[in-house]
């Protein structure tokens, strides 16, 4: 059965050029106003929840290190490979599915 | 009696508690609150927390021993209340 | 924003992470209430919710671990225990908070 819901669910969302991220870089994109980071991390790109676990602060203006986003408010570390807080692996952000496409990268929000 | 002197934190319930304890078995004591107290003084009170591998309040010394964490039980039986 | 929204913001936020952690909010309501309310004055006071029962210092990798809910910095230390130092949070098989003593770190360590 082909309903629309099929066709909502596994919509890829365009957010931004794929050159535009750099190896080791990170950038914050809204696909439909969520804040999700995009980050490259060798070579892979990943995309995670924008809103720290913890307080929900942004975590794009935090610092990323070798895979490893650090949030700016109290210092919490997250794998953006995983979404996994690294000191309680059960705590952790959303991961969405990212792919690169003439070009663009385009996120799926699920 | 032996002296008693504790640390604390004016933020800390286990705190007010210990000092409940004592105010209300008539046990005169000497507090410091950490949160409250000069550069100087925390200083000084984080290096005896350390040396008892204290984590946290309230950090009470009854004579020469040290109880850390609120812990009416030993209180009193160190006092023989 | 007033101090009892806050404290609402605040337990909406922790009550998310704890629960993944095998953790909820204690059931005793005052002493809730009454850590919620210091966490938030503290936070007015420093830009941070800083545990209102252990000692914050000049070094921020160690004032780091005590933001709430400082679990994760501490876990084996409150496992042993089935609550946080301050209480604020216990194991969510727990229904007497009251008969939870406060052990400090050096004991559990030593086993
Ligand atoms: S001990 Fe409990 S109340 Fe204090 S910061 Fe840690 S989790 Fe929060
Ligand atoms: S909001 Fe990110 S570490 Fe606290």
């Amino acid at each position: 059965m082909q309903g629309g819901l099929i066709v909502a669910t596994t919509e890829w969302i365009p957010v931004m050029d794929d050159a535009s991220l750099p190896e080791g870089g990170m950038q914050s994109a809204y696909p439909r106003g969520l804040n999700v980071v995009i980050a490259r991390v060798d070579g892979t790109v990943y995309a995670v929840s924008g809103a720290c676990a913890h307080m929900g602060c942004p975590l794009f203006t935090g610092s990323l290190a070798a895979g490893i986003l650090t949030c700016p408010c109290h210092d919490w570390r997250f794998d953006v490979r995983t979404g996994e807080f690294l000191d309680a692996p059960e705590v952790r952000l959303t991961v969405y599915p990212v792919r690169s496409e003439n070009g663009k990268l385009f996120i799926n929000l699920g | 009696m032996p002296n008693i002197i504790m640390y604390t934190l004016s933020t800390c319930p286990w705190c007010r508690k210990t000092k409940n304890f004592f105010k209300q078995h008539g046990v005169p004591f000497q507090f410091i609150d950490y949160d409250l107290a000069d550069e100087a003084t925390q200083e000084r009170i984080m290096a005896e927390l350390d040396a008892h591998g204290a984590n946290g309040f309230p950090f009470v010394r009854i004579g020469e021993t040290v109880i850390m964490g609120y812990n009416p039980g030993r209180y009193q039986e160190l006092l023989g209340l | 924003m007033t101090v009892e929204t806050r404290k609402q913001t605040l337990h909406y936020f922790f009550a998310k992470v704890v629960d993944r952690l095998g953790y909820k909010f204690t059931p005793d309501e005052d002493l809730r209430d009454f850590l919620l309310e210091q966490e938030v004055l503290l936070e007015q006071k420093h830009g941070i919710p800083f545990c209102p029962c252990q000692p914050i210092t000049r070094e921020r990798a160690h004032n780091m671990t005590l933001v709430c809910p400082c679990i994760p910095f501490h876990r084996a230390h409150y496992d042993a225990m089935k609550r946080c130092w301050c209480g604020l949070f216990v194991h969510k098989d727990v229904t007497d908070p009251d008969s939870l003593p406060q052990i400090p770190a050096s004991e559990v360590k030593r086993g």
